[in-house]
């Protein structure tokens, strides 16, 4: 049976992982498609609805 | 001549063998057995009802205005994002929606966050050709509640079978020879019946029939709905009627490669209500006739998940 020290860092570390999966999610696609892609774009053109 | 510690060894791993050994039996046992019925792949369970999906406007219904922006950057491997927005619905807020996706052979990531923070999003990989990990998520922000645990699912697919963790359900589906016709059923354990047939009429045309119940102890319910896709040249049309009263059609006019225009209608006879909806998608890439070897591809803003 886990303390309630080691469950409230499970429960903080789940939570990290959540947040960092949620705000990183989109720039990592982004990152691997920027770095895959052939041929490389210009940042610019990749946000833009416009450009 | 062999040392003790070689002869542990060799000890050890044998002593696995039989732990391991029914189970690799039942497996082949299994697998033969599967082999000398001879049935083709029936497919994933996801895709069970796709055609009928695909020709019901279920799907593919919106009011209000929108414009989806959609945007190659490369084609092999596939990177595109695409920026959708909609307004005037008489259902849900304004609202607007960032997506990306990349594929390539085996890797397969999409991602798409609205102006909530909302995102989805879907992790597919090959491992071999059926071998697949697919991961699906929705983790939606909450502002001001931080302390309640966020609201967020993940369904795990692997092996083609999907381990559904809350619930079970039972899955017929029978294709006739030519796949010109294709029935389903499905129960699901919390009371939900449904059963689907489809059918291609011709090359331009599908039909399709749906027939949900709910036989849960706090509700009772049944829906059917019927529903036609006429496929032409430049254009994509769907009607669709059901029982509870409601008609509705979608055209799908693309005017040149890389505009379409939409036009959706629903009237609710039983309500007394109706909803319009107009929507333009326009397709634009980074890259040149040249490096793209071909005219853009038209379709949907995402390409279907493999």
């Amino acid at each position: 049976m886990p303390s309630e020290e080691t469950k409230e860092r499970i429960i903080k570390a789940v939570d990290l992982g959540r947040t960092i999966l949620h705000y990183g999610w989109i720039p990592f696609i982004i990152y691997i498609g920027y770095t895959r892609s052939n041929p490389q774009p210009s940042l610019i053109k990749l946000i833009s609805p416009l450009a | 001549m062999s040392s003790p510690a070689t002869e542990l060894k060799a000890e050890a791993s044998s002593s696995h063998l039989p732990l391991v050994g029914p189970f690799a039996n039942l497996y082949n046992r299994f697998s033969s057995w599967r082999h000398s019925l001879d049935l083709p792949n029936p497919g994933t369970v996801e895709n069970i009802q796709k055609e009928v999906k695909a020709t019901h406007l279920t799907n593919f219904f919106f009011d209000g205005g929108r414009a989806d922006l959609t945007k190659s950057v490369s084609l092999n491997p596939a990177f595109q994002v695409t920026h959708s927005f909609a307004f005037g619905s008489q259902v849900a807020p304004p609202s607007y929606n960032f997506g990306a996706v990349f594929a390539n052979n085996n890797l397969f990531l999409q991602g798409g966050m609205d102006n909530e923070g909302n995102l989805n999003m879907r992790f597919n990989q090959g491992w071999t050709p059926n071998n697949v990990t697919k991961v699906h998520g929705q983790i939606s922000s909450q502002v001001g509640h931080s302390h309640q645990p966020l609201p967020s699912r993940f369904d795990w697919n692997l092996l083609g079978g999907l381990l559904t963790i809350t619930s079970t359900s039972y899955l017929a589906k029978y294709t006739s020879t030519d796949k010109s016709w294709i029935a389903t059923a499905q129960v699901q354990s919390s009371g939900i019946l449904q059963a689907t047939y489809w059918q291609k009429l011709s090359d331009k045309v599908d039909v399709a029939a749906d027939l949900q119940m709910i036989a849960a102890p706090a509700r009772r319910d049944a829906v059917a709905t019927l529903g036609a896709k006429y496929d032409l040249r430049m254009s994509t049309f769907r009607a669709q009627l059901d029982s509870t009263g409601k008609v509705s059609a979608l055209l799908e006019q693309r005017f040149a490669p890389t505009f379409a225009f939409m036009v959706a209608g629903e009237i609710d006879h039983f309500k007394n209500s109706a909803k319009v909806g107009v929507g333009v998608m326009l397709e634009s890439t980074t890259l040149t006739p040249e490096e793209m070897g071909m005219p853009p591809q038209g379709g949907m803003p995402y390409p279907p998940a493999p």
